[in-house]
């Protein structure tokens, strides 16, 4: 049960770091990015990689996967200076295709479809170590990151930009160096929680960086409250927990577990967003339908 | 940054909501004597929820036989988790079979689902059995890792060397998706063709969410084949014959395993479509092998096909296995099944006398079926 409850532990840390930092540019920046996935396997890649070819130690294989996704943060910060909203979507959207090709077809780096198998487990200066507790120290480094930032200057510019980009700009506010700034720290995040997830599960392959997670993740941030900083954990904990907790029911039989699951999954969303569609830390006044 | 003054309050209630509380109940229930837990690691939800159906049905009906014949002393309890067909909820699942429900046996597929496990379940020495992925980089996974299910380098050769001396085919296109299965159906192709004098005069990756195939199938014609080798997987394969049939591509379909899914062998369209399997013939004198048809039939008034059969004879050698360890006094556990496999390698399956090899891979006969319609197969080369 402990070791059970440690991977989960270690897959909702993983994930929260990923909402967190997916937050930190759709609730404060205002960058609808549904590409988040793609650089959660930038990073994973790295890490393997590193672990692989090098030495599995846990912090060198999230620096170089931070490095990566931050560096190429600059395929979804591009396209952010120049569309806003609907638009950006679609750019990231695009964005998240093409790299999931990539994966697929850079099979030297990626092992293609099959992914990358053997990766060993991880290490701190030649130590074995669990994933678990690097993982809790990576997504408490990362609120407290988001915090500090989101309550200095820095913070305020993306709110500003956020809520009025051209009064942003009119206010002499460097719109292009925060928007950048902003998504290179969320892609460094989330390539650092990618190098995580790589020694975790020992195996990536690019069925983890698809749109149904970039979506996965996105609803992590809605349903916890965007723009809060603990929302997104607690979306995190919920869209994780909720359906291993539904493969404790007893009553469902073997041949229908699914359905049933992903109903009353679907349906516990449902009514989640209803009554209270500013996520479960949002502000209760934002969201809700007005007549 | 909006955090309210209850937020600390409303986070614990959230995550309290969130955690499955039952988890305490559930390690507490595993004292010795208490059933055999076998679990399955399907797609039991989305676009490939049939073949997890498929699997489970297999699996369901060898446990009720081991029950019947009281082949064991404790009974066998079947635990179903969702892999989704992909990795990180199968990661999850077989953490909860291996620490939680305390699995000794596990039925996966998938080909990325198994190698997403096998790290797991290697750690853990638990056995894990596929039945479902023919992924050719299966083999040797992990030394408890095994396959009853012919891999598809396995299948290709057979289908080569029926389709150039029963159908005088010599020229074959392929249509395939470019995963680990993809390629190396396609090795196997322009290896065993010139064999049998043959060619592969096209080969064409689609990616593997493709559902439009009317451009492919139009490069397909241009190369004028007399065969078209379909190397995909799940509710794709029926879009690949459709926008094949629908265009005007006329000649043999055929395919790996993959073929037997009601939603192809109901499909208007592949009547006549070619595929291999191990050797299946339900009306054969094999014992296992008309029991395990007859009562298929009856329980689920439904034709076996491949797949059920591959899942009976994983969850039936369960029962095999685990009688000899507990005859000789020994714990049920990975390592114990895993000497007994080793030790006697040749089973008594459906299908016939099926023999492992050191890695764990059940060597088989393979037979090449051909598709009747209404979700009928006949053999056309046993």
């Amino acid at each position: 049960m402990i070791a059970y409850l440690s991977n989960l532990a270690t897959q909702l840390a993983i994930f929260g770091i990923l909402a967190a930092t997916l937050n930190f540019i759709v609730g404060y920046a205002g960058i609808f990015s549904i590409a988040h996935a793609v650089f959660f396997g930038l990073g994973a890649y790295a890490g393997a990689q590193i672990a692989l070819l090098l030495v599995p130690d846990v912090v060198l294989a999230c620096l170089f996967a931070a490095a990566i996704a931050g560096g190429l943060s600059l395929c979804l910060a591009l396209p952010a200076l120049r569309v806003r909203g609907e638009y950006f979507v679609a750019a990231s959207l695009g964005l998240q295709m093409v790299a999931v090709t990539l994966f697929a077809e850079l099979k030297p780096l990626t092992g293609g479809i099959g992914g990358l198998v053997g990766i060993p487990l991880p290490t701190l200066f030649g130590v074995p170590v669990g994933v678990l507790p690097v993982a809790l120290a990576a997504l408490a480094l990362v609120l407290l990151a988001t915090a500090l930032l989101a309550r200095g200057a820095f913070g305020r510019t993306l709110t500003a930009i956020r809520d009025a980009e051209s009064a942003a700009e009119a206010l002499g506010k460097n719109v292009a160096a925060a928007k950048t700034l902003a998504v290179g720290f969320a892609c460094a995040g989330a390539g650092v929680a990618g190098a995580l997830y790589a020694l975790h599960t020992s195996f990536v392959n690019v069925e983890s960086f698809t749109m149904e997670y970039s979506v996965l993740v996105m609803a992590m941030v809605i349903i916890g409250g965007t723009g809060t900083l603990w929302g997104p954990l607690i979306g995190t904990v919920i869209l994780l927990s909720l359906p291993a907790g539904l493969a404790f029911l007893p009553f469902i039989p073997p041949s229908e577990v699914g359905a049933i699951q992903q109903i009353l999954y679907g349906l516990a969303m449902t009514l989640l967003m209803i009554f209270r569609p500013a996520g479960l830390v949002g502000d209760l006044s934002r969201g809700r339908a007005t007549a | 940054m909006h955090i309210a003054p209850t937020l600390r309050r409303r986070g614990l209630l959230a995550a309290a909501a969130g955690l499955p509380l039952p988890f305490v109940r559930a390690a507490r229930a595993q004292p010795s004597g208490e059933p055999y837990v076998m679990g399955t690691l399907f797609p039991m939800s989305g676009p490939n929820a049939e073949y997890g159906e498929a699997f489970t049905r297999g699996a369901q009906l060898a446990l009720s036989h081991i029950a019947a014949d009281n082949m064991l002393r404790r009974p066998i309890r079947l635990q179903a988790e969702d892999s989704q067909a992909l990795p990180q909820p199968s990661v999850v699942g077989m953490n909860k079979l291996v620490n939680v429900d305390r699995a000794v046996w596990v039925l996966v597929s998938w080909t990325a689902t198994s190698k997403a496990v096998a790290p797991i379940g290697d750690r853990a020495k638990v056995i894990m059995v596929n039945g479902g992925a023919v992924g050719p980089d299966l083999a040797g996974l992990s030394p408890y890792f095994w396959n009853v299910i012919a891999l598809a380098h396995l299948e290709v050769p057979v289908m080569v060397g029926y389709l150039t001396r029963q159908r005088n085919v010599k020229r074959v296109a392929l249509i395939y998706v470019d995963d680990p299965l993809g390629d190396a159906i396609l090795g196997q192709l322009r290896a065993e063709l010139p064999k049998a004098g043959a060619e592969l005069v096209g080969s064409f990756s689609v990616p593997r969410a493709a559902q439009q195939f009317g451009p492919v199938a139009a490069r397909v014609r241009q190369t004028r084949p007399d065969a078209v080798y379909v190397a995909s997987f799940g509710g794709q394969q029926s879009q690949i014959i459709k926008g094949l049939r629908d265009n005007g591509v006329t000649q043999i379909i055929c395919s790996y395993s993959a073929f037997s899914i009601d939603s192809v062998r109901q499909l208007p369209e592949a009547v006549g479509a070619l595929y291999t399997t191990q050797k299946l013939d339900f009306e054969s004198g094999d014992p296992v092998t008309r029991r395990f048809a007859a009562e298929f039939r009856a329980r689920y008034n439904q034709t076996p096909v491949a797949y059920h059969a591959n899942y009976y004879n994983a969850a039936y050698l369960f029962g095999l296995l685990a009688r000899q360890v507990e005859q000789a006094g020994g714990e049920v556990n990975g390592d114990a099944l895993r000497e007994a496999m080793l030790r006697t390698r040749s089973f008594d399956l459906v299908g016939g006398r099926g023999t492992f090899d050191e890695q764990g891979n059940l060597m088989t006969q393979m037979q090449v079926n051909e598709i009747k319609g209404a979700g009928r197969s006949e053999i056309v080369q046993g």
